[in-house]
């Protein structure tokens, strides 16, 4: 007995020095990029690096005050915001039918959206919103963003619909209720953790996506991973505004990932544990 | 074949609830038509025409000359090659690193949940925002990166600046990214197996290996299978890590298919012969993604 | 139950209709102005893309003066370069764009973009009395600015920018070597080979390897040596030839032998973030960059920076003195008469020399403004490289209409010497495929 107590003794050391080193190695960046964003340009190109300086605030009053990047954030998020909600809106009925009424089919054409390279779709898109009079709006960004959400929501809400009994279904129908009715007051209320998986997911796949952004957007539109480009200008590279700006953009979506992170393991997980 | 049963019930109810089953999916099958069918169209189109800004010639029905240009197009070939490299080796990497890990943290610990949170953090930071970083971090001479190798006195790579060494490079970034991933993955998979099973492999004196490789892979193939199908399709198509750190180079040493794609659409404006590239792109993707699908129903099975 | 579907999906069409008002703002500023353009300007709203440069920094901070004087409203964005090209070409291309002014850089897109029918010809609005003030002086901008803006008779824009290729160096490190900055290549090679301490990290030599970037800054070696890209009389490439190969093969070891590592991904920032780091000796680049180095804010060593004519090879020193960036209006721009006024307004004498006597000062393109006065924003050794480089050649890059392929070409080439390959066998290759790109473009 006492040899497996030092054992697992020792093992505890060993196993706590393992997970800092391991947490080391996949937090460094983020470190990194705190610790630049309070330096000056010169702090930064430095070396040896200092880790003990007296931290500057100017990169990021560059990020709000020169570069509008509140006017970028809100952007961001309305985008977000709008993709996600449409996406739930039309994934959740779409993937209650493929789960109820095995309409697996549906789901593979769902999960092209997925696969096609997003560059076919800049040029034809471009020419769709022209003639609707759509560039340079919300509407146009989110209805690109929604193709990458859309088949995210699907993906993560069909085997959670899967796990829901029928019974509840039909003792519903039982009770007098349409599909429609049983889908809105039986089904959603119960769905909660999975609908906030898949928001969560396709929200944070819109906040950082790049391409359709840089063709789509202009001047009312325009996203933060577009924006951080404005410190790297044809003459002069900012590298504190870079790191200031990167810290901006990614903040939001460590906050969210660290306070919902059950909900987004699930997530991860849908399609897995039952598919 | 069950449909019949639930047909008999709704008889005699609305139109909607007769054709739920439809009506239900119909919005986001539209959405998915309209947004991509276009385009895929008019892609397909286009590869059969002899399209380029830089010609002056208006576009003409070409046949199959941009398909059959391809075949003797050395940097789409090369940039095919790069691709798989690149996917079989990030995917790979991950799932060793990321399953390893996963069992390294399948005990209970205090402040695992926050390990967990923490882990999420790599793949959900915006990847052009975090490339920034990589370039401060691995620049050869200034970066922080050589400077420590500096100082233990190892060898100080190129990095990204170093032909041979920048797609390895890249492959790091990426297994930097996504290894959490199948490591949250697994971790969630390896909660049913309970810790019975566990100490009665020891008490019958497995080998902690021999119990990994009996026991716990196999209760874990179902989510690994998925999560290298979700792996491979994103990193067949990855591009935004490539582009804001090398943009193909140094020469042609990271130019993917997809970041090839972007060249000859956007530096060299041949919208034709993309198009062709764009066709043979989409259905390499399809086909691994239907391939991958079928051994998962396999291994399901 | 029908009805309660559609009543959601009647919400949802709303939200869809107001989603689509609140983002629309410049959509429904497109009305026609066909009518006088004098008065029908005043309340117009124009759209104008421009690159992330100095000059749009400085010009963003002038807009109001514009605003109040003409009543005309701008909305302007800015892009990274090579995202302007790809937002650009995919409006463009759509054939339906309502961009009215946008940044080119005449060198890399002109030729393609004239060859599509982008551009609104200024040629008439230069002449027009009525639309371009006398006291504008056309005639002011440097000739061969005015003819790089010029294709195949087109007038494809105003420059704003212009740019010559000059040599960096550490005077401190030069005067504890007792060396003198070199005036010939040969003597940049020896200094370099001079000045490199690898083992206190100090290089005598940083420039771009990067394949597309580093051709425009390899060009001024390959000028010296008395090579050129291609014979524009007989369309002949001309990449193999001995002066040609001598360049290749000298850019090459100097990056190669006294460069610092990792110079195969670098462009200029990195080049220059290596320079003002205090880690290398010379750099040779573009004169517009200058900030990055002599900027105490920006760089260890900016007391210590010296800047000199590039030097000279065997045929002298012929660096580059290119436009490059001008003011232009697309062909389907909706607001030609407003968009002209801009460009007026940006490009006066009175404008440019604002952004010339600032604080991050931009040289512009009217050779009137090029006296001491206009210029004391910039270091003296500066303005005296920048104006003994006046004369060299006027482009940087071959003059094709595809460029980025050409770049990619002749760039394989520049780091197979950087890596220390056969140039020789890659210059023949590189020089047959570029010839087969020009092959294409002759009509």
């Amino acid at each position: 007995m006492a040899s497996l107590k030092r054992r697992s003794g020792l093992g505890r050391v060993g196993f706590w020095a393992l997970l800092i080193f391991i947490l080391l190695i996949f937090m460094s960046p983020f470190l990194w990029m705190l610790l630049n964003s309070l330096k000056t340009p010169i702090q930064i190109i430095t070396l040896p690096p200092s880790f003990w300086f007296k931290p500057t605030l100017s990169n990021y009053s560059n990020v709000f005050e020169q570069q509008e990047f509140g006017k970028f954030f809100i952007n961001s998020l309305a985008i977000g915001v709008g993709s996600t909600f449409f996406g739930l809106l039309l994934g959740l009925p779409a993937a209650y039918a493929i789960a109820r009424y095995n309409q697996g089919r549906l789901a593979t054409l769902i999960l092209l959206a997925r696969m096609i390279p997003g560059i076919s779709l800049l040029i034809p898109w471009f020419i769709m919103f022209r003639a609707l009079h759509l560039t340079d709006t919300y509407l146009a960004l989110i209805l690109t963003h929604m193709l990458v959400g859309v088949p995210f929501i699907v993906w993560v809400m069909i085997p959670f619909f899967e796990a829901i009994p029928k019974e509840l279904d039909e003792a519903g129908r039982v009770d007098g209720g349409s599909t429609l009715q049983v889908f809105l007051h039986v089904i959603l209320p119960i769905s909660g953790p999975g609908i906030v998986t898949a928001s969560i997911m396709a929200f944070i796949y819109s906040w950082n996506n790049f391409m359709f952004s840089v063709v789509l957007a202009a001047n009312n539109t325009k996203t933060l991973p577009v924006a951080i480009y404005n410190f790297i200008s044809y003459a002069q590279i900012d590298w504190g505004g870079l790191m200031a700006a990167a810290v901006v953009i990614t903040l939001p979506v460590l906050i969210i990932a660290i306070l919902t992170q059950r909900f987004i393991v699930a997530g991860l997980t849908a399609g897995a544990v039952k598919g | 074949m069950g449909a019949g049963h639930p047909r008999n019930r709704l008889r005699g109810m609305g139109f909607v609830d007769r054709h739920a089953k439809w009506l239900f999916p119909l919005p986001a099958m539209v959405f998915i038509f309209v947004m991509m069918i276009f385009p895929l169209i008019y892609t397909l189109y286009n590869s059969f025409t002899g399209w380029s800004l830089s010609s002056g010639a208006p576009r003409t029905w070409n046949h199959f000359a941009n398909y059959a240009r391809l075949v003797h197009d050395d940097r789409f070939l090369l940039s095919i090659v790069r691709m798989f490299y690149f996917t079989v080796a990030a995917v790979a990497v991950e799932l060793i690193i990321g399953t390893a890990v996963a069992v390294f943290l399948n005990r209970s610990f205090r402040g695992k949940n926050i390990i967990q949170a923490l882990l999420l953090l790599p793949m959900m930071a915006t990847p052009v925002a975090v490339a920034m970083v990589w370039m401060l971090m691995f620049e050869p001479t200034a970066g922080i990166v050589n400077y420590l190798l500096s100082i233990v006195g190892l060898p100080q790579p190129g990095w990204l600046g170093e032909a041979r060494w920048a797609l390895p490079t890249l492959i790091l970034l990426d297994v930097w990214e996504w290894s959490p991933m199948i490591t949250l993955m697994a971790l969630a998979g390896l909660t049913n197996l309970s810790s019975e099973t566990l100490e009665a492999a020891a008490v019958d004196g497995a080998t902690p290996w021999q119990t990994f490789w009996r026991i716990t892979l196999p209760l874990l193939r179902p989510t690994l299978t998925v999560a290298v199908l979700l792996r491979v399709i994103d990193a067949l198509k990855w591009f935004d890590t490539i582009y804001a750190t090398t943009g193909g180079g140094p020469g042609y040493a990271t130019e993917t298919l997809n970041i090839y794609t972007y060249q000859q659409a956007f530096s060299y404006f041949n919208f034709g012969y993309v198009s062709s590239i764009l066709v043979v792109f989409f259905a390499i993707v399809l086909g691994i993604s239907l391939l991958l699908s079928v051994i998962r129903g396999r291994v399901e099975a | 139950m029908k009805p309660r579907f559609a009543m959601l999906a009647g919400s949802a069409v709303t939200l869809v209709g107001l989603l689509a008002g609140c983002g629309g703002g410049s959509v429904g500023s497109s009305q026609n102005n066909a009518g006088n353009p004098a008065s029908s300007t005043k309340g117009v709203t124009i759209r104008v893309v421009l690159a992330n440069h100095p000059w749009t920094d400085g010009i963003k901070k002038l807009l109001p003066d514009f605003e109040s004087k003409t009543g005309i409203h701008v909305n302007l964005e800015s892009y990274g370069e090579t995202q302007l090209t790809q937002k650009l070409t995919t409006e463009f291309t759509s054939g339906n764009s309502d961009i009215d002014v946008f940044a080119q850089r005449p060198l890399q897109e002109a030729r393609l973009f004239v060859q599509n029918g982008w551009y609104q010809d200024l040629n008439g609005y230069v002449k027009d009395q009525q639309k371009t003030p006398t006291d504008w002086q056309y005639n002011d901008f440097f000739p061969s600015a005015l003819q790089t803006e010029n294709v195949n008779g087109t007038l494809t824009g105003i420059p704003i920018v212009v740019e010559h290729e000059v040599l960096y160096y550490r005077k401190d490190l030069f005067a504890k070597a007792n060396l003198q900055p070199p005036k010939t290549i040969d003597e940049l090679v020896t200094d370099a080979q001079k000045l490199t301490d690898k083992s206190h990290g100090i290089y005598g030599f940083v420039a771009r390897g990067d394949r597309q970037a580093s051709v425009t800054q390899f060009s001024s070696f390959l000028y010296s040596y008395g090579g050129d890209w291609f014979d524009q009389q007989t369309k002949k490439a001309t990449l193999n030839t001995p002066e040609a190969i001598q360049a290749f093969e000298t850019y090459g070891k100097l990056l190669k032998d006294y460069g610092p590592p990792g110079t195969l991904n670098m462009s200029w920032p990195q080049a220059a973030a290596v320079f003002a780091q205090g880690k290398a000796a010379m750099w040779t680049d573009a004169d517009s960059v200058f900030q990055n180095v002599t900027d105490p804010s920006k760089s260890q060593v900016a007391q210590n920076v010296g800047i000199a004519k590039f030097p000279a090879g065997p045929k002298g020193s012929i660096p580059y003195s290119v436009t490059s960036w001008g003011l232009s209006i697309p062909k389907t721009a909706p607001h030609k008469d407003a968009a002209w006024q801009f460009i007026v307004w940006a490009t006066s004498p009175d404008t440019v020399k604002k952004l010339q006597t600032g604080s991050s000062p931009v040289p512009g393109a009217r050779a009137s403004l090029w006296n001491d006065e206009d210029m004391k924003s910039f270091p003296s050794d500066w303005v005296a490289a920048a104006k003994a480089s006046a004369d060299g050649r006027p482009y940087d890059r071959p003059l094709v209409v595809q460029v980025g392929q050409a770049r990619d070409i002749i760039g394989t080439v520049i780091d197979t010497g950087i890596q220390g390959g056969d140039v020789t066998a890659a210059a023949s290759s590189a020089n047959q495929q570029f010839q087969q790109l020009l092959d294409t473009e002759k009509k």
